[in-house]
């Protein structure tokens, strides 16, 4: 392990990776990979060693990360720490007390006086940090109560967040009794102009603190009302609808005591109220209107009350149109055939009919007139043939 | 008894007698302003309405009517607390945390529906109350009827989102005063 020589060479070495550093930063909460991190060294294992040998950076195979003393430190420069720390505010208040002690033993001016800057500059960094946190924790629990999925975790990180909180309680108690009764011989004797200010500020800040941390208090019981409240439903409700499917839920609970005692409107069908005219109201004008209104919408309906009317007929449908059809006169035809002396089917083939008829027609007549005039006719056991047809040869009677 | 009462006691009425609620966190604002009126004069409402049979009650951000006797069997009544026991378990698996003033959208509820085998088990439970098949149409109907019956509020048309008024702390209530004795609570699995 070696180690920076002085503050300059810190810097410089520092600036050199400003590249890399900030990337790893802004990375912090993910791993990053060796790789990734050679390429933002221009692939040069020498300075990533360099940085790892100084203890810059920390590998954690194959990841790689800024060592936790430096990430601690930008984030405290930065403001962007999400740890809550107490220890930093007791460990100034310490300080100050300690130098107070040697401030007050020692006799040498100059040497009171380094300790004197020493005293002003923890009074300061003591309220910035306070405040800080307590920025810091107001954050958090938001974030915690709005964003932790599990109940459980919720309800534990929310407690801790409350006893964070009683913490820097205690801690501004601290400050403020040792700006107040603890060292007054010190702020008596070493009260210059820029103590005083430094003094004013942080009471400022203290009293800041408090309202805060008020408002935290009340934020933080009020979110553990709320998770309690809707954990408390979610359980019982999970309880009744379990035994609702169960089918047992009217006999092993009080649900028709309470529901006999609940005579809210909301259980009730909408209601509606049929109520009947005022027979004052009918006389004014202003009923008279109405009434006219109503009186035209009823003889409008007069006509056929509630029956529906249909369509009128068009007037294609009523006019006479005549459609010619030539018909076949078989008794006309009988005749014919008893004068012609032919066979019924030849002399069908060759009669001559009002209109074109076709051979399958021709047979049906043959057919028809052999059913109709049976008694009439001589039908033979002969035969012809006519194509496909074959058929019986007929005789007048 | 007072009769100067505010002017908006007939709209008062209109709306609790029909069995909704009033809520301090509607997005309409009339009904905003109805709420404060009610918190404003809350003793001389209360004395006006009783003379009329109605019992002015006051939940948590909340105003309702009930009645100083039932006007309708407890069988109906039973029914309609099986209704929202099942329909406040269906959103309360979507979210824990459903309750007064939480916002949502249909589709949010059918996003989870794809990857949620039991939420979707349980819209399917629903469907005996919204008679449709479909889940989303099913869901429509749900949210529709909760509208109606003033436990939700569209509050925005153009994204479809609703928002659970504070009268949606009047079924969990209800469901709190049910008591589940302790020898029966042992044997419900958890």
């Amino acid at each position: 392990m070696q180690y920076f020589h002085s503050a300059k060479e810190l810097i410089s070495a520092l600036y050199r990776e400003r590249d890399l550093l900030s990337e790893l930063f802004e990375k912090r909460k993910i791993p990053f990979k060796e790789e990734y991190a050679l390429e933002l060294v221009e692939y040069s294992e020498e300075r990533l060693d360099f940085l790892k040998e100084r203890g810059v950076l920390r590998t954690n195979a194959p990841f790689v990360e800024i060592d936790d003393q430096y990430l601690q430190f930008l984030e405290t420069i930065l403001d962007v720490n999400e740890e809550i720390n107490t220890s930093f505010i007791n460990e100034h208040i310490l300080q100050i007390k300690q130098s107070i002690l040697y401030y007050l033993q020692e006799n040498h001016e100059s040497r009171k006086y380094a300790y004197v800057r020493s005293i002003k500059a923890s009074l300061r960094k003591a309220g910035r940090i306070t405040l800080r946190n307590i920025m810091d924790l107001n954050r958090n629990i938001e974030h915690a109560f709005k964003t932790e999925p599990t109940y459980a975790v919720k309800i534990a990180k929310l407690e801790h967040y409350d006893r964070k909180r009683q913490d820097i309680t205690l801690l501004l108690d601290q400050i403020e009794r040792l700006l107040g009764e603890d060292e007054q011989a010190f702020f008596k004797s070493a009260l210059d102009e820029e103590l005083r200010q430094i003094v004013l500020h942080i009471r400022y800040q203290i009293i800041e603190c408090r309202h805060n941390l008020i408002e935290i208090q009340k934020q933080i019981i009020e979110y553990l009302n709320q998770i309690k409240y809707q954990s408390r439903v979610t359980e019982h409700l999970r309880r009744i609808k379990h035994l609702k499917d169960q089918f047992e839920l009217k006999t092993k609970t009080n649900i028709h005591e309470i529901l006999s005692r609940n005579n809210a409107v909301i259980f009730e069908p909408n209601p509606s109220y049929p109520l009947k005219l005022s027979l004052d109201y009918l006389q004014t004008d202003e009923a008279w209107q109405s009434i006219l209104r109503v009186g035209s919408k009823v003889t409008n309906r007069s006509g056929a009350p509630g029956l529906p009317l249909a369509v009128n007929i068009a007037d294609d449908y009523l006019r006479n149109e005549t459609d010619q059809e030539a018909v076949i006169d078989l008794d006309a035809v009988r005749n014919s055939f008893f004068a012609s002396g032919n066979h019924l089917f030849g002399f069908l083939l060759n009669y001559s009919y009002p209109r074109e008829v076709s051979f399958e027609e021709k047979v049906t007549i043959f057919c028809r007139m052999v059913s109709l005039f049976e008694q009439e006719l001589n039908v033979t056991d002969t035969y012809n043939r006519d194509g496909e047809i074959e058929y019986a040869v007929v005789y007048p009677g | 008894m007072s009769m100067n009462l505010p002017k908006q006691t007939n709209e008062i009425f209109e709306v609790l007698s029909r069995g909704q609620f009033i809520c301090a966190n509607s997005s309409q604002e009339n009904i905003r302003r109805l709420y404060s009126v009610l918190d404003d004069r809350f003793d001389d409402f209360y004395e006006y309405f009783t003379a009329i049979n109605f019992v002015l009650e006051h939940g948590d951000d909340y105003y309702y009517f009930s009645r100083s006797e039932s006007k309708i069997d407890l069988e109906r009544k039973i029914e309609a607390a099986y209704k929202w026991i099942d329909i406040i378990d269906f959103f309360k698996t979507f979210d824990s945390s459903f309750g007064p003033g939480y916002r949502f959208t249909p589709s949010d509820i059918l996003v989870r529906i794809n990857v949620d085998a039991l939420l979707k088990s349980k819209l399917e439970g629903l469907k005996k109350y919204s008679s449709e098949d479909a889940y989303a149409e099913s869901l429509k109907k749900i949210i529709r009827m909760l509208c109606n019956d003033n436990f939700f509020e569209m509050e925005n048309e153009l994204s479809d989102s609703y928002k659970a008024l504070s009268s949606f702390r009047y079924l969990e209530e209800l469901i709190l005063s049910i008591n589940i004795p302790e020898e029966v609570d042992d044997a419900i699995p958890q």
